[in-house]
């Protein structure tokens, strides 16, 4: 989570303080706590005895018969060729849905890390899928190029970021998967598969976001740009305000993305743009600000008259606070740390629609009481032609719903899933929901079969399907 | 492209760090884990994890004991991920890590 400094080291600390005693002898809603101190793991650990595997939120969990580490090309095609059962990747492990458990065959793809080539010319760099977005950054800078744009977190494998979609915001910037010019692609049966626009081309669109269901992508060629400076400026302002003038905020800025607080008025803005001489750094933001919004929000919210309370300690600590800053290298702007443990669900609506159904999400969260207090996130992604991305033929508006990592998601997310759905939402490959291959085939007309046809083709007997894709994709 | 050796020595240079008399002879393979993985984080004071080889952070960690230790890394805990993000990782690359980033030897029960 992104927030200015200032709200947690000034001012919100301040209200946290102030009204900590009630939380301290109050009933605590649920919605919020408790606090997180011992391990989450659904699978335990224990030493001697295989490893489990668990996701970066702690809600996926499996134990594989097998494990492969492949260090180049070769060793991906012959742990394709060989691996028993259902086999399946993981990079980072970050993603919140089911696209990585099996008990069969995991493929860690740590090893396959690095720039292969680049081009100066064309501001083109071809890297090995495994690695991650904290590496690429510094690893395009030392050539002179830079992601056209990037998530708000770096710690993601850039081979799950592009077969998942993974996107930032900016209304003239497509996803992370549309910056792909070519890939190559070793397939279940052990071939390895060059493709691009104008090679092997419906592989190319089917792969470009597959939810790793065709094989595992070895190599990227993405296309940058030269290297650039960002200034980052967050400010808390009336989320209203904000929306009413949306329009202007998308085009005055590079990039521009809001967070409303729930049972508040209020929400944190972030408005990214290339830098300028004079801007000045005023150092990280707070990971633990998130935190301090709970304590705030557990500390009044089981007063009566509680939502009151806390839109008035928020707007008295918060709004009017001076604006913050952080500059530099493009790699170092976008990404934000992130340390507190939540689970996400995200739906990409069409971008029209966005501010009502953003706003329908927050009245809903207020006439239903939900106790939840974890910011939303909104944020606008350029329309792009990849066959199963959430952004095909039409721009989008992502919307983000969180809750923390030791409170059930279940009751929160079931209530806000329904008013995506009725905005013709898509949702995020890597983040929860709850569609099968009949609902997520009308979300996709174009080409859903399409995709389909190519999977058949490239993985007949399903080697690649565990239980969450074969709900997804009908197998 | 196999091992990542420099970008792991990149990462502690750019965090500012003394050189860190290593407790465990590190694999090629566990130094591109460890770039790839844990130096994200704990080469980064911001985030809030200790530091590699920087004793005071450890120091509280450690005396929780070995078996603890692991098990918090491997289950996650708190800001520290499950498996620290690294799935390629053994338990045997994760005691060696664990040594790396800590200063001493994790020992098996």
């Amino acid at each position: 989570m992104k927030f200015p400094r200032t709200m947690n080291r000034r001012t919100v600390l301040r209200a946290g303080t102030a009204l900590a005693a009630g939380a301290a002898t109050g009933g605590v809603l649920q919605g919020c706590s408790p606090e997180v101190t011992e391990p989450q793991a659904p699978l335990p650990f224990t030493s001697g005895k295989p490893l489990p595997w668990t996701n970066w939120a702690g809600n996926q969990a499996c134990t594989p018969a097998a494990r492969a580490v492949p260090a180049s090309e070769v060793e991906v095609i012959d742990v394709l060729r060989n691996a028993k059962g259902t086999v399946r990747a993981a990079g980072a492990s970050h993603s919140f849905s089911a696209v990585v458990p099996t008990d069969d065959t995991l493929v860690s793809t740590d090893l396959l890390s690095g720039l292969v080539r680049h081009d100066p010319t064309t501001q083109q760099a071809e890297i090995w899928a495994g690695t991650r977005m904290h590496a690429l950054g510094p690893m395009l800078h030392s050539v002179g190029q830079a992601l056209p744009n990037m998530p708000d977190m770096d710690y993601l494998a850039m081979g799950g970021a592009i077969a998942n979609s993974a996107h930032a915001t900016g209304t003239g910037f497509g996803s992370m998967s549309s910056y792909v010019a070519g890939l190559a692609l070793a397939t279940p049966s052990g071939e390895l598969i060059e493709c691009s626009a104008t090679r092997n081309p419906e592989v190319f669109q089917a792969a470009r976001t597959s939810v790793g269901a065709l094989g595992i992508v070895t190599r990227f060629t993405l296309q940058n740009d030269k290297a650039f400076a960002l200034t980052e400026v967050n400010r808390v302002e009336t989320t209203e305000d904000v929306l009413a003038d949306i329009d202007n905020r998308c085009r005055q800025h590079r990039h521009f993305e809001f967070m409303p607080l729930l049972h508040s008025d209020l929400c944190v803005t972030i408005a990214t743009d290339l830098a300028q001489p004079g801007d000045k750094d005023e150092g990280e933001d707070d990971p633990q600000a998130i935190n301090t919004l709970r304590s705030v929000f557990n500390a009044v919210r089981w007063l009566p008259g509680g939502d009151a309370l806390y839109n008035q300690a928020l707007t008295t600590f918060m709004a009017g606070d001076a604006s913050t800053v952080r500059t530099g290298p493009s790699f170092q702007v976008f990404p934000h740390v992130r340390v507190v443990r939540f689970r996400e669900m995200e739906y990409t609506v069409p971008a029209e629609v966005g501010p009502a159904c953003v706003r329908e999400i927050l009245a809903t969260v207020k006439q239903r009481n939900i106790p939840v207090c974890f910011p939303l996130e909104y944020r606008y992604i350029k329309a792009d032609d990849i066959w199963l991305s959430m952004f095909e033929g039409r721009d989008g508006c992502s919307i983000s719903v969180h809750q923390f990592g030791d409170v059930d998601f279940k009751p929160y997310f079931a209530e806000i899933e329904p008013i995506f759905w009725k905005y013709e939402g898509r949702p995020h490959w890597g983040k929860i929901h709850t569609l099968d291959a009949r609902r997520l085939a009308a979300l996709y007309p174009r080409h859903w079969k399409d995709f389909q046809e190519v999977r058949r083709a490239l993985d007949p007997q399903g080697r690649l399907l565990n239980a969450h894709l074969k709900t997804l994709f009908g197998a | 492209m196999k091992y990542a050796n420099l970008a792991a020595l990149g990462a502690i240079a750019w965090a500012g760090l003394q050189p860190w008399a290593a407790h465990a002879e590190l694999t090629p393979r566990q130094n591109a884990l460890l770039a790839n993985n844990c130096l994200q984080c704990h080469a980064r004071p911001s985030t809030g994890a200790p530091v590699i080889g920087k004793a005071d952070d450890w120091s509280a960690r450690l005396a929780k004991g070995d078996t603890v230790l692991l098990r918090n890394t491997v289950e996650g805990y708190k800001g520290m991920p499950p498996m620290g993000y690294c799935s390629a990782c053994n338990e045997d690359d994760f005691r060696a890590l664990i040594a790396q980033l800590a200063g001493k030897e994790i020992g098996k029960p």
